[in-house]
């Protein structure tokens, strides 16, 4: 009796196996595209900011620099983020300042910002904006570092233009808050979602948008699917896009090994 | 259908998903470790891998600080190991457990992950590949069961070739000639 009893589990068990099998050869094809994709889609990220222009009253602005250290570093290091983003501000406060200080400083990181504001943060994108104009008058590193430091104060209450004028000098506050005229009517999240890849589509009053825009673009080829995301380029190679939050120890500890190769 | 046909059935397929279960294992290994970004193979770019992968441990948040390193660098070869291991089939009830338990070990951290809605990488097959259903769903309700059928499978097997050898073969019918 305890034969057919276990004859019986047996076949069971085999019919299992069988349908299993048949589901591992279906998800092995899926696995094997989804490992495709990204490397098709890590192509992107070359940094073509600089060249791009948008036009606001009459005058040309050159696309800010978003960027830290030099462009001869042997690591890029291109992350985009939103800064309303708490897992984004956890990554610039634990690992970015430290890589500033230290891997940036000594010319073996090249660290590129990019925006991608996210729908769901109401401010986020009228933050970027506010970087952006800060970028442009060379006050970029240290409004940045401010939206970050305060973020729990201005995503509560929108008030990003008091953490901004905080961060530089009143004749240089005065020079953002010029290239910030048009921006602050259009500010919302809600009319520049992420799937917004044709750049003629945004609303032109606020000249700043198109370089926002062009970093998500940008995200989007990756694609960017949350924040922050990060894209390594090792000697003009693109390396998978990682994305959450990872500690310097560890980041640097990869930086080291690729440093080695 | 014979006694003995359905054990040589369930001898058939509990080979072919030791083989499955034993591919699966390799090629996770190989897929953490082969180089990335148009890198050689070397040992240098074998261990930058490691540490690429060690930042997708990282970001799920599970672990201290100071073991991401070295559990990222432990799993890969031992996932190579034990898909070695269960390819030999020595001692399977053993290495089949080993590969179900680390399995539910993998698919519990995703699921703690996407809980909590961190959108980061599986790490499963290497850098690139998202948590969300697709994954879980394949992780969870296609090689945990897999890995759970083979472990039985080599437990129930083991039993019945044991009590064979305790009561000697089933006898053959009388045939009159």
């Amino acid at each position: 009796m305890n034969r057919h009893l276990h004859s019986g589990l047996g076949k069971n068990l085999a019919a299992v196996i069988v349908l299993s099998m048949l589901g591992l050869g279906v998800a092995s094809r899926a696995v094997s595209q989804t490992t495709q994709s990204p490397a098709k889609a890590t192509k992107p990220a070359t940094v073509a900011v600089k060249k791009a222009t948008s036009t606001n009253a009459g005058q040309t602005l050159i696309a800010p620099v978003k960027v830290y250290g030099s462009k001869s570093a042997p690591i890029t290091f291109e992350v985009f983020s939103d800064y309303e983003c708490p897992s984004c501000r956890n990554l610039y406060e634990n690992t970015l300042r430290p890589l500033i200080n230290d891997y940036v400083a000594s010319g073996k990181v090249y660290l590129v910002h990019r925006d991608f504001p996210l729908p769901m943060h109401k401010y986020g994108y009228e933050a970027a904006r506010w970087a952006n104009a800060s970028a442009r008058v060379g006050e970029f590193q240290s409004v940045e570092a401010a939206l970050y430091d305060n973020q729990a104060s201005w995503s509560a209450d929108g008030n990003i233009a008091k953490y901004v004028s905080a961060a530089m000098s009143p004749a240089e506050f005065q020079r953002v808050q010029k290239l910030m005229q048009g921006c602050e009517a259009t500010a919302s999240a809600s009319t520049h979602s992420p799937q917004t890849v044709n750049v003629a589509q945004v609303n032109r009053a606020c000249a700043l948008d198109a370089f926002i825009d062009e970093d998500r673009e940008l995200g989007n080829r990756i694609p960017v699917k949350a924040t922050p995301t990060y894209v390594i380029t090792y000697k003009g190679q693109h390396l998978p896009a990682g994305s959450g939050i990872v500690s310097w120890p560890i980041l640097k500890q990869f930086f080291d090994s690729l440093l080695a190769q | 259908m014979t006694r003995n046909s359905r054990s040589s059935w369930g001898w058939i397929l509990l080979l072919v998903g030791r083989l499955a279960l034993s591919g699966l294992f390799i090629f996770a290994a190989y897929a953490k470790m082969k180089p990335q970004g148009g890198l050689p193979w070397s040992l240098a770019s074998v261990r930058t891998s490691l540490s690429m992968f060690a930042m997708g441990v990282d970001s799920y948040q599970m672990l201290p600080q100071r073991a991401v390193s070295p559990f990222a660098h432990w799993l890969p070869p031992f996932e190579l190991l034990l898909g070695l291991w269960l390819l030999t089939g020595v001692a399977l009830r053993v290495s089949s457990l080993v590969a179900t338990l680390a399995i539910f070990a993998f698919v519990a951290a995703m699921f703690s992950a996407y809980e909590r809605g961190l959108t980061i990488s599986c790490g499963c097959f290497g850098p690139g590949e998202q948590i969300g259903p697709i994954t879980l769903v394949r992780d969870g309700l296609l090689f945990l069961p897999l890995a759970l059928a083979v472990t039985i499978s080599a437990f129930l097997i083991h039993r019945g070739s044991s009590a064979d050898s305790i009561t000697g073969p089933a006898p053959t019918p009388f045939r009159s000639e």
